[in-house]
């Protein structure tokens, strides 16, 4: 019996830290999704690469969007924009689904945190 | 024209905590992350000629490029005692000085000025959002403890039914009419303590930037809660005194021991990589200062 409580207790340690750097990451994509230009501030997602591609496709070239402060930000090179938010989605997506494969591959504590341990410890 | 930009540290030593020295390996981190230069810390000369001795001048020069003097209140001092932890085993009461940070507008030579609390260890290029940005002054209400599971309400609101509780931890002003408004009013909070601890029903006896950053935000605001905007960053991540650091194996990267909420004294580790950081316990920072430094020097 004691050693299966050990063993239980081993797993909901384990499970408790796989949560907390799942967290982490989540929290890490979000810091790396923000972007702030001409005194604006965006959270990179989808609806607003798609909306820049659309204002792109109907030959704007300069607009006003509004920011997550809802102040109106003059965005006069839209090109530019839309390849420095798309070049930061992918840079967060990438790195997101390289560290959660890792996380899902591992299945200790110290693999999870990347500690160099013995294995058999 | 161009706008100068640069950080701002606030750091008094007391008899444990060597508030300077983690200012001077923070700003090895900021020169390294945020590719800024313009670093001023604010001290005293008994802090500042401590590290000399301990670290060596040019260790300082090479990471702080202005140092601010200010003259020690020892009446503060003397009576601002609150409780550092270092993990839930060990507790020291010490002195708190802390009453000079509204003075940052009239300390910081830039025309726009983060500040920070010299244990906001600066691990990503994060806070650049915030350059040339439209808003002013800007700081977080909203903070998340890396130990997701723990929840303390009190860090939330000054009281049970009161206001929003900024976090002075992280502050970006510009020098503008609005700022200056901001930080008059902090200092106006300072020296009327009392009155507005009765006021704002904020608990205990120690003085807290955050108490009276929090008030200041609620009056300019209009009485408003929450009125002045966030930082550009999804959230001000913390850890506390009850936590420790087992490591920082990498360049921007800490290992952290973590106490469960429901299991005082029991840790689960965490890796934290590439996010600012703020880490309450102090000695921990000191224990793995080598490390740190060693990443960025």
């Amino acid at each position: 019996m004691t050693s299966k409580l050990t063993i239980a207790l081993e797993f909901a340690n384990y499970r408790q830290t796989l949560n907390i750097q799942h967290n982490n990451l989540k929290s890490k994509v979000q810091t790396l999704l923000t972007y702030s230009i001409n005194g604006g501030s965006f959270i990179v997602d989808l609806s607003l690469i798609t909306f820049i591609e659309m204002l792109i496709k109907r030959k704007e070239d300069s607009v006003v969007l509004l920011d997550v402060y809802n102040n109106p930000i003059e965005i006069t090179d839209l090109e530019d924009f839309l390849e420095e938010i798309l070049s930061r989605y992918f840079e967060a997506t990438n790195e997101y689904h390289a560290e959660y494969s890792k996380l899902k591959k591992s299945r200790k504590v110290h693999k999870l945190i990347d500690l160099e341990l013995d294995d058999n410890n | 024209m161009t706008t100068t930009k640069g950080i701002l540290i606030f750091a008094h030593n007391n008899e444990e905590i060597d508030y300077f020295k983690l200012a001077v390996i923070n700003a090895y981190y900021i020169k390294e992350n945020l590719g800024i230069h313009d670093i001023t810390v604010v001290t005293n000369k008994f802090s500042y000629d401590y590290n000399v001795k301990n670290v060596g001048k040019e260790f300082i020069d090479n990471a702080v490029s202005n140092i601010v003097f200010t003259e020690k209140d020892k009446a503060f001092k003397n009576a601002n005692r609150r409780l550092y932890k270092d993990t839930s085993h060990t507790n020291k009461t010490l002195p708190f000085y802390n009453v000079d940070r509204c003075d940052a507008y009239d300390l910081s030579p830039y025309d726009e000025t983060i500040l920070i609390d010299a244990d906001y260890l600066i691990l990503s290029n994060t806070l650049n959002n915030c350059w040339g940005h439209e808003n002013e002054l800007m700081m977080n209400w909203h903070y998340e403890d890396i130990m997701s599971d723990r929840n303390d309400p009190s860090l939330k609101r000054l009281s049970p039914f009161g206001i929003k509780m900024y976090w002075a931890t992280v502050v970006y002003f510009k020098k503008s009419n609005y700022a200056e408004q901001f930080f008059n009013t902090v200092k106006h909070v300072r020296d009327n303590n009392n009155y507005y601890q009765d006021l704002y029903r904020w608990p205990g006896s120690l003085y807290r930037n955050d108490y009276s950053f929090s008030v200041a935000a609620h009056m300019l605001g209009g009485f408003v809660d929450k009125a002045i905007p966030q930082l550009p960053i999804p959230s001000l991540y913390k850890t506390f005194d009850t936590d420790d650091i087992h490591s920082s194996p990498r360049k921007n990267e800490i290992l952290f021991y973590l106490e469960k909420p429901k299991s005082l004294g029991d840790f689960v580790l965490c890796k934290w990589r590439e996010m600012d950081i703020h880490v309450m316990n102090k000695w921990a920072i000191n224990r793995v200062s080598e490390e740190l430094i060693n990443h960025v020097t």
